[in-house]
């Protein structure tokens, strides 16, 4: 077979197509062997098919590119663009996360600043008021104790009252001794004693054998006037308050008699 | 050589065999959707078809090799390693078990929609020129060149004499070259 004959047998064709049997493959190949300008008319053979196979060309999906380019080259996958994309996000989504807890947290501190603000001045107030409520509580657990103890005097079994009436002084003034005859206690009570003057204080005088002495200082301080106890006489003729210098005098100042009784 | 290369054939084979990935890339980007539209034609799954496409590629990066550019054009051998793939799988156990064989005559007027616009080889244009070739010549073409039947079976199913599928194959891409040359040119 010469080369028209055989370019136009169309053995090329069946050779380029891909359908030749093993015998027709063969002649071709021996023919491409012997006449290489054979060669050329193959090449624009297989030209033509090819052209006609991208003419019917059908794009697949870009994944498929994706995941072979992933498998041949797996080393290259953190660089490529998908996964560029990717190793890009992250940072900028834990930044976001970071602001938002960084937010949060400034939120946070302001409540808890305000809170504390207000808790801290609530607890003020409260301890303001406790501090009062005992102060007011201890006023009255004093004057609630005297008061006790004025009652225990007056209800003492031996006690026998002694009441010193005023003096041209002071014709209003009343004071009363609650004397036990037990022990010769003497309890005062200066209620109705006139309100001492500044510098001044109310001294007590027992007049035993026709002598002065002194019973002792009546306390009248923040103008609480409560029956107190004084010095204890095993007789006594008389009683009588003076007024006198703050701390006592050692005899009664006459004239500066309140009260007096005579027994 | 069609101009779609930007490469000559000889320079991305010779690339290729010192496995370039640049190289690889590109020839997955001008010839993957042919290769595709060949596997489909034989393949009614398009997920089973692109599987079978990335399988091809593998195949065809690590067997490069093999590639003897005095037996042929570089696209002819790859379009073989396809189309086996392709009929392998049609002839696989698990394949028969899902009946999914397609019959010949479906792929016959394939025509795509879809193909790469990027690419300045007007594959819309030839299509409508491909009409004007016989409806018998794309058969033979198909048949053979795309779905990989053998002689035998073109002969049987369309019902030509063994003897003229010889002629009728050279007048078929006769015809093909000259509706393809203003392309080409």
């Amino acid at each position: 077979m010469n080369k028209e004959e055989f370019i136009s047998s169309g053995l090329l064709e069946l050779y380029a197509t891909g359908i030749s049997s093993p015998e027709e493959s063969r002649l071709v190949e021996e023919c491409l062997a012997k006449y290489p300008e054979l060669r050329e008319e193959l090449n624009q053979i297989e030209i033509s098919l090819e052209n006609y196979a991208q003419a019917n060309a059908i794009q697949p999906s870009a994944l498929v590119k994706k995941k072979l380019m992933d498998k041949i080259f797996p080393e290259d996958k953190p660089q490529e663009g998908g996964a560029a994309i990717v190793t890009i996000q992250p940072p900028n989504s834990r930044l976001f996360i970071f602001k938002l807890w960084a937010a949060a947290s400034v939120i946070f501190l302001l409540a808890s600043i305000f809170l504390n603000y207000i808790m801290y001045h609530k607890y003020h107030d409260a301890n303001e008021a406790l501090q009062l409520a005992r102060q007011k509580m201890d006023l009255q657990d004093q004057s609630n104790r005297a008061l006790k103890e004025d009652v225990s005097v007056m209800t003492n079994k031996f006690a026998q009252p002694v009441v010193l009436s005023g003096t041209d002084k002071a014709p209003d003034a009343v004071a009363k001794i609650f004397w036990m005859k037990n022990t010769g206690q003497v309890y005062v009570d200066p209620t109705n004693l006139p309100q001492v003057p500044a510098g001044k204080q109310y001294q007590l005088w027992a007049i035993v054998d026709g002598k002065p002495l002194d019973a002792g200082m009546i306390k009248t301080e923040k103008g609480i006037y409560h029956i107190q106890k004084m010095k204890s006489f095993g007789k006594a003729d008389a009683f009588a308050i003076t007024l006198e210098k703050v701390g006592g005098s050692l005899t009664p100042t006459m004239d500066a008699m309140i009260v007096s009784t005579k027994l | 050589m069609p101009q779609i290369l930007k490469y000559t054939e000889e320079e991305l084979v010779a690339l290729l065999k010192s496995n370039d990935k640049r190289a690889f890339e590109y020839l997955y980007d001008h010839y993957a959707a042919a290769l595709y539209a060949v596997i489909l034609k034989k393949i009614d799954d398009s997920a089973l078809a692109e599987d079978i496409l990335q399988e091809a590629f593998v195949k065809i990066w690590n067997h490069f090799s093999a590639y003897n550019a005095s037996k042929g054009r570089l696209f002819t051998w790859m379009l073989n390693i396809c189309r086996n793939l392709a009929i392998d799988t049609l002839r696989s156990k698990s394949f028969k078990n899902q009946s999914k064989i397609q019959r010949s005559e479906k792929a016959v007027d394939f025509i795509s929609n879809n193909v790469n616009e990027k690419e300045k080889f007007d594959a819309l244009g030839i299509r409508i020129h491909l009409d004007r070739l016989a409806h018998d010549q794309k058969q033979i073409v198909n048949m053979a060149y795309f779905e990989g039947f053998t002689q035998d079976e073109i002969s049987k199913k369309l019902d030509i004499p063994l003897g003229t599928i010889k002629t009728k194959m050279r007048a078929a891409i006769l015809a093909l070259k000259k509706i393809l040359q203003p392309y080409v040119e």
